[in-house]
């Protein structure tokens, strides 16, 4: 009897290879992100570069016109500006610098045990909670040189005989607002650091005692470096931020007085919004994402990025 | 009797409420602006957009909106309130945008510039037919004329005088400011009246905010400068050089102002009389109403500016108008409530409601105005009142704030001299001469 041979009907070749299937399903995953991304991000940034090469003044449309560099020039010259760009250095690294300090600190005391510390941990979330411009309002008030509570705290301590200006002096008015970032930020890396910390399995610690560490050796040789890819994180974060952050001295001076605290983002605010000078405001945004840009690339080069030391 | 017509006592008390209630808000309508709305079935909408400084305009402003939609049936205005802060931004983006409110309150310093966009309608046929065209103070029209075109309604008009405190200066035994006192006059009387033991100072100065800049400007003037002269930009003159350190000086020598000066805006010159820190202050009778409240009427009262060596003085004169829009969808109607506004009855509310100075004359002259204390300042004034040199181009409008201020603030905390603000200011005001 002859046996019938059972042969495989042929499957017709597919159009794709799988390996060109596999990628195009990939990419479909990422469409809608790259389409969210590209329609809010990418799409305003380059509005934004077609606009600063345009002379758009909001009231005075028959002056629009194609401009090239002029604007970049014209900033170039500004010294508004590059005082704005001084200004703006010093409001970042003053207020991260003693954020981080401040939130180092107290993210180290809450990482103790005692009575009472989901209380306190509360408590130090408070000033970040509250909205940058009731922040601002406040302490515009404690500063308030005629009326404010600080000068009447300070004269009453016996600490001041004269009433200070605190916003209203150009000297003492960078620092009075950095105080009154300081205060909000503090809770920020507070609660970073103190999250890190709580990451770190205490067992190092233990065999670190063991082999003699002191509480000094165990923080540099332990804490940090465990530390180290959060306060990467929270620091380059916390600088950006800070260097968009607006309005904290838009509401306690407008960048006055004699712009003593007017930073990059309030006189891009002020030429957008009381110049209605749109093509410049345009230039010193772009100008500004350039200069973000290069910090976090070089800050993530000199920090070596976020891995975690070896 | 039926028992089903039988009225309990509660009942009977509880019709008698609503009839009275009903019978209040018939009457209170000014105050309660929303008792009782008109239905304006197929009544065009007008959109009216109104900035809010503070919330008795909020209120006003609404029984005006809901008044005029009762006076007749083919209109029905809509009040869009913003912010005042950002009035002028949204007025231009929105018609930058093609979509203008119909109508909208604009201080007169803006016009020029909206005329610069070509958005303004010219009302100047209309206005001369307009029945109380003459009954509007001739100055007032003149700061709503650009290019020979009436562009606007003046509404209510201000002009500079200065708030002083009657009982302090009476419990200090100091000699009450004249109405034609002098800069002399003026000096002695902030010093007499600074008290830094008591947190009281002679004088409220304004550091921030376009008029830090006006307010100087008038003593400037009262020394013989002028910002224009023979079309060129003068206002970096010795004699202005002079008046404006004597001005600073009451700041930076004599030290009759508060610390607070150079970032005192208008609500920090306003609350620092208010809160009895400051015993004297410049500014229009927009805040007489506000200072009734926080001093008491009887507390304070108001002289025109003082005159300077050159014998001269100056009050600058704005106006607060009403404006329609070429990009408006409801033109017709757009007019039919500004002149409706302009009628003495509601002109005479909102002008008294807020303090503000009426512009059409037979309002003026009433006794609520012509009689109050609180105003006599600023009447005393007219005589010497002009049209605020800055109008003069629209393209100083925004400049004044964003660079002339931080300039003025320089000089104020003593980084420039006078003359160097000067020089400075000069050069912007002539870099933007359109």
């Amino acid at each position: 009897m002859a046996r019938e041979a059972t042969l495989a009907a042929p499957v017709a070749r597919p159009l794709l290879s799988r390996r060109a299937r596999e990628l195009l399903t990939g990419y479909a995953y990422l469409l809608p992100v790259a389409v969210a991304l590209g329609g809010t991000v990418v799409v305003p940034i380059v509005k934004a570069m077609q606009m600063s090469l345009y002379n758009h003044v909001l009231i005075k449309p028959q002056e629009y016109r194609f401009i090239g560099l002029a604007n970049y020039v014209r900033l170039l010259r500004d010294e508004v500006f590059w005082l704005s760009l001084w200004n703006s250095f010093v409001w970042v690294f003053g207020s991260v610098s003693l954020q981080f300090a401040g939130g180092f600190a107290a993210a180290l005391l809450l990482h103790q045990g005692f009575r009472g510390r989901a209380v306190f941990r509360t408590l130090t979330l408070l000033p970040w909670i509250i909205p940058g411009v009731v922040v601002a309002l406040i302490w515009e008030f404690l500063y308030q040189p005629n009326y404010g509570a600080l000068n009447d705290v300070l004269a009453r301590l016996g600490l001041m005989t004269e009433k200070v200006a605190w916003l209203s002096n150009p000297q003492l008015a960078m620092p009075a607002v950095i105080a009154t970032n300081v205060w909000r930020g503090v809770p920020f890396f507070a609660i970073m650091l103190l999250a890190g910390l709580q990451a770190i399995p205490e067992e190092l610690y233990e065999a670190a005692r063991v082999d003699g560490a002191g509480v000094l050796d165990r923080f540099r040789h332990l804490t940090l470096p465990m530390l180290r890819p959060i306060i990467v994180v929270a620091t380059a974060t916390r600088i950006i931020w800070t260097f968009n952050y607006a309005d904290l001295i838009f509401v306690m001076t407008s960048g006055g007085p004699a712009n003593a605290t007017q930073i990059t983002s309030t006189y891009t605010l002020m030429q957008a919004y009381s110049n209605l000078d749109f093509g410049y405001a345009a230039t010193l945004s772009v100008v500004l994402l350039l200069i973000m840009l290069a910090f976090t690339v070089l800050y993530l080069k000199l920090t070596r990025g976020v891995e975690p030391v070896a | 009797m039926n028992d089903r017509l039988r009225c309990s006592r509660r009942q009977v008390l509880k019709s008698m409420l609503a009839a009275g209630a009903l019978t209040a808000a018939e009457y209170a309508w000014w105050d309660e602006p929303l008792v009782s709305p008109r239905r304006a079935w197929g009544a065009t909408p007008v959109r009216f957009q109104f900035s809010v400084p503070e919330p008795k305009r909020n209120a006003l402003v609404e029984s005006l909106v809901q008044r005029f939609n009762q006076s007749q049936k083919d209109f029905e205005a809509r009040v869009e309130f913003v912010p005042q802060a950002q009035a002028r931004q949204k007025l231009i983006t929105s018609i930058t945008a093609g979509s203008p409110p119909d109508v909208a309150q604009v201080w007169d310093n803006w016009v020029g510039e909206f005329e610069g966009m070509s958005a303004l309608e010219d009302l100047t046929p209309r206005v001369k037919d307009w029945s109380g065209y003459k009954d509007v103070i001739p100055l007032a029209w003149e700061t709503v004329t650009v290019k020979g075109k009436i562009l606007s309604f003046p509404w209510v008009v201000t002009n500079d005088g200065v708030y002083w405190r009657t009982d302090r200066t009476r419990e200090y035994g100091v000699k009450a400011p004249r109405d034609d006192w002098t800069f002399d006059e003026f000096l002695a009387y902030t010093k007499a009246m600074t008290k830094p033991d008591r947190n009281q100072y002679g004088f409220g100065m304004r550091g921030q905010g376009t008029w830090a800049v006006l307010y100087a400007t008038e003593f400037m003037y009262a020394n013989g400068a002028q910002v224009l002269k023979d079309g060129k930009v003068a206002i970096n003159s010795p004699q202005a050089a002079e008046a404006l350190d004597w001005y600073l000086d009451l700041f930076r020598k004599h030290k009759v102002c508060p610390p607070s000066v150079p970032t005192d805006g208008w609500r920090g010159i306003v609350e620092g009389f208010g809160r009895g820190v400051t015993n004297a202050y410049i500014h229009n009778s927009g805040s007489a109403e506000e200072q009734k409240d926080f001093v008491k009427p009887e507390n304070f009262a108001t002289v025109p500016l003082p005159i300077g060596p050159a014998k001269k003085r100056v009050s600058f004169y704005f106006s607060e108008t009403l404006t329609a829009f070429k990009g408006g969808k409801n033109r017709e109607g757009a007019w039919k409530f500004m002149s409706w506004a302009m009628e003495p009855e509601p002109h005479y509310m909102y002008s008294k409601g807020l303090g503000l100075l009426p512009a059409r004359k037979t309002v003026a002259e009433r006794p609520e105005f012509t009689k109050d204390p609180a105003l006599a300042g600023f009447v005393k004034s007219f005589p010497f009142s002009i049209v605020s040199p800055y109008l003069a181009y629209a393209g100083w409008g925004g400049k004044l704030d964003s660079e002339g201020v931080p300039l003025f603030q320089q000089a104020l905390v003593g980084k420039l001299t006078s003359r160097e603000f000067l020089d400075k200011f000069a050069e912007v005001l002539t870099k933007n001469m359109s």
